[in-house]
């Protein structure tokens, strides 16, 4: 154990083995990130990209509003959308680990389907469903309700629904595998240290559960500021986010300074938000129940 | 002919050996690209036999529109010229412009793309000027709206491409829904009665340029900042209204045909034609009258030009002939996915009753009269930058 620990980045054997991994970080990551960040810098004239250094982009970011404003709806949505995947994955995940052994399998594999369905096609599967004259209106009008009791395609709720249905399954499977890793003589010791089953759950469960919570937090976070055919095809385009002004900048106005510097913006907010959440579990985590 | 290390071998082989580029003229950058795209094409269609030759003696590449690429108008072209095409398909003009710019002129030979964008690559020096007079005999049976001198195709007095397709853009109703006769300006849009009623395609300036005709403002003139203010506010009444913003043809042909929308704006015919070839008659592309003098609908012409670095510039010229012809024309017009006049009046003659029921051939003369040509607006990204203001503000 000692020995791997003496090891540091001095170690010739250690920097050989990391270099393909170094190679392929700089390569494929960190080349790019530069390029792009040396791209805000440019001036785009008649369609035309010019290499003239120049802090114009930055200029017209940090002083126009709606970047901004922009921005703050996808960080809303983001959250929301974590907070709404782990408020459902969760018993999902626990039922699953817990309750359902003899069926999650199957339930596994039904999860899976759906989550390697391609998102479009779910997507626009959700459309049909919520439109004025979709299955949704038909079915509560067939429970006798009148008019169009389903009326949210084309509104941030709508967003919402997709974002949280094409992401759920990353949540589900992070939790699920930390509550399954979850060693039950702890839970049993609880129960015999004379612990209800809720003050089991609140104080053995849940905190060995947090790297998987933690996980899928981090991960549909980072898919979330990143979507942009939710809130096109059921949002109705109205209230866009950070990625499809970041595509109508790059493809509709042809302005790749501003949408590098978009895409650098959006980056910047997100790991930051990601080390903030770090931050907290980081601080939970030692303060946390012994 | 020179006795080169290869010309004792059959046809076959000398065919692979050009195809590889390790003929008498030699491998450059674009021969070998596509010799390896050749190459790449093969081995995915063929699965595993690597060993299996390249079927054509010749390889193009084509950037073009969906439709331009109908195996029906490649296909002959390929057999009698025993030639491979790649295709580049564009899903906007601007992109497709900025991936030429990008480097890809060196690799593609032909582009058929928007009129604007056909014609800023002659100065920008991608696409080659052409002689009229080498398309003489495709001329002939143009309509005289296209002959040349083609203005909009001009550059500094020089040709740069050919026209191809065309349609208006105008108001998009169902007529079961709405009387066509209220949809003689753009008042509709802003109609309280409308609200969450109308579409606008989220297709860069399209949408925008007809409300700067709707508020008075010609976009294609070079504009100051009050007129800018305008095309702002009429922009924020029209998201008032809008219920949906759609990139997909099919959501907003679906909300038209179901009657969730009244009309959909920044589009026309290239939105209408395909649901009426399916039997919707119903579903039409208007142009409204012209306010105050400003004609208020918008015409777009697709263009093919040849691109300056191709290396078979005689081939390149065949490409484009063919793609003009009668024949290819026919089928251009009446694609599943849209449905579009051309420019080749001889195709005319093709069409059956339904077929022109379907294109609108009775209007589309009614249209031209009454719209602008479209061309590249000077002022577009600062109108593209309001509608993106004004979105944001409108969500």
């Amino acid at each position: 154990m000692s020995a791997v620990i003496d090891r540091s980045w001095r170690d010739p054997e250690l920097l050989a083995k990391a270099l393909p991994a170094v190679l392929l970080q700089t390569t494929c990551f960190l080349a790019p990130l530069l390029m792009t960040i040396a791209l805000t810098f440019q001036r785009t004239r008649d369609f035309q990209l010019n290499w003239t250094w120049s802090l114009y982009t930055w200029t017209d970011v940090f002083t126009k509003p709606h970047y901004w404003t922009i921005l703050g709806h996808t960080l809303f949505m983001a959250i929301l959308c974590v907070a709404l995947c782990l408020a459902i994955a969760f018993p999902v995940a626990y039922a699953l680990a817990t309750r359902l052994r003899s069926f999650q399998n199957h339930v596994k594999v039904l999860i899976t389907f759906a989550f390697l369905t391609d998102a479009t096609l779910k997507t626009f599967g959700w459309v049909l469903f919520l439109d004025k004259n979709g299955a949704a209106n038909y079915l509560a009008q067939g429970l006798g309700f009148e008019g169009e009791l389903v009326n949210i395609l084309f509104t941030d709720w709508a967003t919402m629904l997709g974002m949280v249905y094409n992401l759920l399954a990353f949540a589900i499977f992070t939790i699920y595998l930390s509550i399954d890793e979850i060693d039950r003589s702890l839970i049993l010791a609880a129960y015999d240290a004379g612990a209800s089953k809720f003050r089991a759950f609140w104080e053995v469960t849940l905190p060995l559960a947090r790297p998987g919570i933690w996980a899928g937090a981090v991960l549909i976070f980072l898919l979330a500021v990143g979507v942009f055919l939710e809130p096109k095809v059921l949002g109705g385009g109205k209230s866009p986010m950070s990625a499809e002004l970041i595509r109508q900048t790059f493809e509709t106005r042809v302005n790749w300074p501003l949408g590098a510097a978009l895409t650098m913006v959006l980056m910047t907010v997100a790991v930051f938000v990601v080390l903030l959440f770090n931050r907290v579990y980081s601080l939970k985590r030692h303060m946390g129940p012994a | 002919m020179s006795k080169s290390w290869y010309s004792d071998l059959p046809k076959y082989y000398q065919r692979q050996i050009a195809a590889m580029g390790l003929d008498d003229a030699g491998m450059s950058r674009r021969r070998m690209l596509k010799a390896a795209g050749a190459a790449a094409g093969v081995a995915a269609v063929s699965g595993l036999s690597f060993g299996k030759p390249a079927r054509a003696a010749t390889s193009m590449s084509y950037m073009c529109w969906e439709g331009y690429n109908d195996p029906r108008i490649i296909d002959p072209f390929n057999q009698v010229n025993d030639t491979d095409i790649a295709f580049d398909l564009i899903v906007d003009s601007p992109g497709g412009f900025a991936k030429l710019q990008a480097g890809a002129s060196r690799e593609v030979d032909l582009v058929s793309s928007d009129m604007p964008w056909i014609t800023r690559m002659g100065p920008a020096g991608i696409a080659m000027e052409l002689n009229p007079d080498d398309y003489a005999d495709v001329y002939a049976s143009f309509y005289d709206q296209f002959k040349p001198p083609f203005e909009p195709l001009l550059h500094d007095g020089k040709t740069i491409g050919v026209a191809t397709r065309w349609g208006w853009v105008g108001p998009c109703v169902n007529t079961d829904m709405t009387d066509p006769d209220e949809w003689k300006s753009y008042d509709p849009v802003f109609d309280a009665k409308n609200k969450d009623k109308v579409c606008v395609m989220d297709w860069g300036d399209w949408p925008i340029l007809p409300m700067a005709l709707h508020a008075g403002i010609d976009p294609y003139q070079e504009l100051d900042a009050a007129q800018l203010e305008e095309i702002r506010k009429v922009l924020r009444a029209m998201f008032k209204n809008t219920r949906t913003l759609v990139a997909d043809l099919t959501q907003a042909q679906k909300g038209l045909l179901d009657g969730s929308l009244v009309g959909c704006i920044g589009a026309g015919s290239y939105l209408t034609s395909a649901v009426r070839k399916q039997g919707h008659k119903n579903i039409v592309g208007l142009v409204p009258d012209p306010k105050n003098g400003l004609k208020q609908g918008i015409i777009w012409v697709e263009a093919t030009a040849i691109l300056k670095e191709t290396d078979q510039p005689e081939l390149a010229q065949k490409l484009l002939k063919h793609v003009v012809s009668k024949e290819s024309g026919h089928i251009l017009s009446l694609l599943d996915t849209t449905c579009n006049v051309v420019t080749n009046k001889a195709v005319e003659e093709l069409y059956t009753q339904e077929e022109k029921d379907i294109l609108q051939v009775d209007y589309m003369w009614h249209a031209w009269d009454n719209s602008q040509m479209h061309r590249i607006a000077p002022n577009i990204d600062e109108m593209l930058a309001i509608w993106q203001e004004e979105l944001a503000n409108a969500g």
